[in-house]
C-alpha cells in the first residue's frame, strides 16, 4: 500500500510540474507584450521597459519560471493588471462560489446516477430503463447552457418554482459571515436556517444545468457496469450461499461496479471545480469561470496563470484521491500477486 | 439409482432410503419478446443420499439452467414454469425467494464452474467463506467464524489456512480458489451439493485433486452430489448413476455402468463414440456428431435429437412422436431411455 501511494504522489508531482511548465509557455507564446498592456499604448518605451523589469520578464527564462512557480506555491500570486487587486483575493473571492456549486452538483450528479443505475438494473424496470437511455442521450448531448435556459425558463419563470438568475442568494439577503466561503456551510454555522434554505434553492437550477451531462455519462457507465457485473459467477455464489438477493448485491455487485465510476466521478469533480463559464454567465454565478473569462480578454495573464495551475493542482489532487480510494476498494491494485503452491 | 424415474414413495417402505432429492417434471424458459427458449424441459428424477449423479451432454443441452433451476436461482427473463423439487421431503419449488435463502447454502449448495470468476476479486477470501458460514448462523462471533473458516480451509487442504484468510483471490492459484468454493459449499453439510463442472476450467492434476477431495468430502458427509459435466472420464471415475441431457431433456438416466458398456440412446451412444480412445487410433480420425444441437427456441416436432440421429433420421414415428421414458433392462443395469427403439437397442450397441 505504501508503494501505491508513494506512486500515485510521484505521478501526481510530474502532472502538475507539467501543467506548471505548459501554462508559463502558453503564457509566453501568446502573442501581445504584457507590459505593453499595462503601461497603455502611449506610454514611452522607458516605461514598458521598466514594467518589464517590475515583472521579472527581462530575466532569464528559467529565472521567471522559477520565480512564477515558487511565487504559486507561495501564495504570492502577483496582482492583476486590469483591476490592480491581488489575484489571490481575487481567486479567493470566486473560488467558494465556484466550489461550493461544484460540490453541490458532483454530489446530486452522483446521487441520482446511483439511484436511477439501482432502479433499472437491480429492481429491474424495462420502461424506466427506456426513459433513462433516453434521458442520458439528450443530456450528454445538449449544450449545459442550453439546459441552464430551458430550466430558467421552466421552473423560474412559468412554476416561479425556483429562483432565477441572481447569484448565490436573493439580492437582497446578507451573505452569512464567513468560514467556509461555501454559503450553506456558513449560513448552517451561524444558524441562519432561512439563508441556508435560500442558498440551496440559489444551487438546485445551476447544479442541475451544470451535472446534467456528467450524469447522463455516468448513469449509463454505472448501469452497463452494474449489468455486467450482476452476470458474474460469484453473484451467484453469493446468492448459493443463501444470502438475500438484495445482500448479495450490495456486497457483491456494488463494489465491483463502482470502481469505474471512481474513476469517472474523479474526472468530473475535476472538470466541476475549475467552473464553467457559461454557467456561471447564465446564473451570474460570482465564480472562478467567470474571472477567468474576463482575465483572459483582457489578457490579464497573472490572473490566468494562475487560474490554470490552480485548476491542474485541483484536478490532480482530486485524481490522487479517487487513486488512492481505488486501491483501497481493490485490491488487485494494492498487492501484487504472489507466487502460491 | 437402479430405476431413475419411479416415483419417489419410497419413503414410507422402511427398507429403501427416502430420497435425499427428487425432481419431477422440472422445466425452464427463457423468455423474450421474440422467442422462448426452453432449456429444461420436463426433467424428472430422484436422488439417493450419498449418490452421485454426473448430467453430461453438449454445450447448451441445458445442464447449468437445470443446476440453477434446482437451486431457485433462475434470473429473469428465464423463469421455471413447471415441476416439484421435493428436497428432504418438502418441496422447494413452490417457496418464497426468503425462504429458499434459509435452503441455498445449508441443505443444497453449489459449486460453480469458473474458479477465476466464482469469488469476488474485491474481497477477502475470509470474508467469503465467513460469509457463506454467517449465512445460516443467527449470531456468530468474529472470532469464532475467523476460527469456523480456517477449519474449512483446511479442510479442503488449503495450507496455513489461518494466514491465508487475509488474502484476496488473485492471490490463490486456480485450483486453491475452485477448493475455497467447495469449502464455502460444505460449510453447513449439504444434503445434496450441484457441482457445475467444477474442474473443466482447471489443469489436468488439480482436476484430480479437486475431484478427490470432492470425493473424500462428499464420502465423510453423505452428500449426494450432482456433478454437471461434458467429461466422461471423470464421470465414469466419480459417478454412480449417469443422466445424458440433450436439448434440455434427460434422454437416458441410468447406472454409470450401462452408460458405458450399453449406451441405449442413439445420442448417448454418439457422444460415447467422440471420447479419444488409445485402442481404437488405427480406425483413422475421432467420429463427430454430425449437425448441431437443435435451436431450443424452435425444436423439431417428435424427437429432438431425430434431425441428427443415425437411427430416425428418416422414420415418421421418430418426427412425429415425442419419445417417452422408456424403462429398459439391460446387461449392465436398468436405463430409462427416451427412445422409440430403446427396446430393440438395449444390449445391442458396442463402444
Amino acid at each position: 500500500m505504501g508503494a501505491v501511494i508513494a506512486r500515485r504522489i510521484v505521478g501526481s508531482i510530474g502532472a502538475i510540474f507539467g501543467a506548471t511548465v505548459l501554462a508559463f509557455i502558453i503564457m509566453r507564446a501568446l502573442p501581445g507584450n504584457p507590459a505593453r498592456l499595462i503601461v497603455g499604448p502611449l506610454a514611452t518605451p522607458h516605461a514598458v521597459a521598466s514594467v518589464r523589469h517590475e515583472i521579472g520578464l527581462d530575466k532569464p527564462i528559467f529565472t521567471q519560471y522559477w520565480l512564477y512557480i515558487s511565487h504559486f506555491f507561495e501564495g504570492n500570486w502577483g496582482y492583476s493588471y486590469a483591476d490592480g487587486k491581488s489575484v489571490s483575493s481575487l481567486i479567493g473571492e470566486r473560488l467558494g462560489a465556484t466550489i461550493e456549486l461544484a460540490l453541490f452538483s458532483f454530489a446530486i450528479t452522483m446521487l441520482c446516477a446511483v439511484v436511477f443505475a439501482l432502479l433499472v438494473t437491480y429492481r429491474r424496470r424495462p420502461i424506466a430503463d427506456r426513459i433513462l437511455r433516453g434521458v442520458a442521450y439528450l443530456g450528454f448531448g445538449t449544450p449545459p447552457f442550453f439546459v441552464a435556459l430551458i430550466l430558467l425558463i421552466v421552473f423560474f419563470k412559468s412554476l416561479h418554482w425556483l429562483p432565477g438568475p441572481e447569484g448565490r442568494l436573493g439580492l437582497q439577503a446578507n451573505p452569512p459571515p464567513t468560514v467556509t466561503h461555501l454559503y450553506t456551510i456558513d449560513a448552517l454555522i451561524a444558524g441562519k436556517f432561512g439563508t441556508f434554505w435560500s442558498s440551496i434553492e440559489h444551487l438546485i437550477l445551476p447544479g442541475i444545468a451544470l451535472g446534467l451531462s456528467s450524469f447522463s455519462f455516468i448513469v449509463r457507465l454505472l448501469r452497463a457496469n452494474l449489468l455486467e457485473i450482476s452476470r458474474e459467477p460469484f453473484l451467484t455464489v453469493a446468492r448459493g450461499k443463501g444470502l438475500r438477493r438484495w445482500t448479495a448485491f450490495r456486497r457483491h455487485a456494488l463494489p465491483n461496479a463502482f470502481l469505474p465510476t471512481l474513476t469517472a466521478g474523479g474526472l468530473v469533480l475535476g472538470e466541476f471545480l475549475a467552473g464553467s463559464v457559461l454557467i456561471e454567465r447564465v446564473f451570474n454565478w460570482p465564480g472562478i469561470g467567470s474571472l477567468v473569462f474576463d482575465a483572459i480578454v483582457k489578457q490579464d495573464y497573472a490572473v490566468v496563470q494562475t487560474f490554470i495551475l490552480l485548476a491542474a493542482v485541483m484536478f490532480v489532487l482530486v485524481n490522487l484521491i479517487v487513486d488512492l480510494l481505488y486501491a483501497v476498494i481493490d485490491p488487485r491494485v494494492r498487492i501484487p500477486v504472489v507466487a502460491t503452491a | 439409482m437402479s430405476e431413475p424415474t419411479v416415483s419417489g414413495e419410497s419413503a414410507a417402505n422402511g427398507s429403501v432410503p427416502a430420497p435425499a432429492l427428487s425432481v419431477r417434471n422440472l422445466s425452464t424458459v427463457f423468455e423474450s419478446p421474440q422467442r422462448t427458449v426452453h432449456a429444461v424441459r420436463d426433467v424428472s428424477f430422484d436422488m439417493r443420499p450419498t449418490e452421485r449423479l454426473g448430467v453430461v451432454g453438449e454445450s447448451g443441452s441445458g445442464k447449468s439452467a437445470l443446476a440453477l433451476s434446482i437451486l431457485g436461482l433462475i434470473e429473469p427473463p428465464g423463469r421455471v414454469v413447471g415441476g416439484e423439487i421435493m428436497l428432504g421431503g418438502r418441496d422447494i419449488s413452490k417457496l418464497s425467494d426468503r425462504s429458499l435463502g434459509a435452503v441455498r447454502g445449508k441443505d443444497i449448495a453449489l459449486v460453480l464452474q469458473d474458479p477465476m470468476s466464482a469469488l469476488d476479486p474485491v474481497k477477502t477470501i475470509g470474508y467469503q467463506v465467513i460469509e457463506a458460514i454467517a449465512a445460516h448462523e443467527g449470531e456468530l462471533r468474529r472470532s469464532a467464524a475467523r476460527k469456523r473458516a480456517a477449519e474449512l480451509l483446511g479442510e479442503v487442504d488449503i495450507p496455513q489456512a489461518e494466514r491465508r484468510l487475509d488474502d484476496y483471490p488473485h492471490q490463490y492459484s486456480g485450483g486453491m480458489r475452485q477448493r475455497v468454493a467447495i469449502a464455502m459449499a460444505i460449510a453447513h453439510n449439504p444434503s445434496v451439493l450441484i457441482a457445475d463442472e467444477p474442474t473443466t476450467a482447471l489443469d489436468v492434476t488439480t482436476q484430480s485433486q479437486v475431484l478427490a477431495l470432492l470425493d473424500r468430502l462428499v464420502e465423510q458427509h453423505g452428500t449426494a452430489v450432482i456433478l454437471i459435466t461434458h467429461n466422461l472420464g471423470i464421470v465414469s471415475d466419480f459417478c454412480d448413476a449417469v443422466a445424458v441431457m440433450y436439448a434440455g431433456r434427460f434422454v437416458e438416466t441410468s447406472g454409470v455402468d450401462h452408460i458405458f458398456l450399453s449406451p441405449t440412446h442413439p445420442y448417448s451412444e454418439a457422444l460415447l463414440k467422440c471420447v479419444p480412445n488409445p485402442e481404437r487410433l488405427a480406425e483413422g480420425p475421432l467420429p463427430a456428431i454430425t449437425g448441431f444441437p437443435p435451436d431450443l427456441a424452435q425444436l423439431p416436432t417428435g424427437c429432438s435429437f431425430q434431425p441428427r440421429c443415425p437411427v430416425g433420421k428418416d422414420i415418421p414415428e421418430c418426427q412425429g412422436q415425442t419419445p417417452q421414458p422408456h424403462t429398459v433392462e439391460g446387461p449392465s443395469g436398468a436405463a430409462s431411455v427416451e427412445c422409440h427403439f430403446a427396446d430393440q437397442r438395449i444390449g445391442q450397441v458396442k463402444v
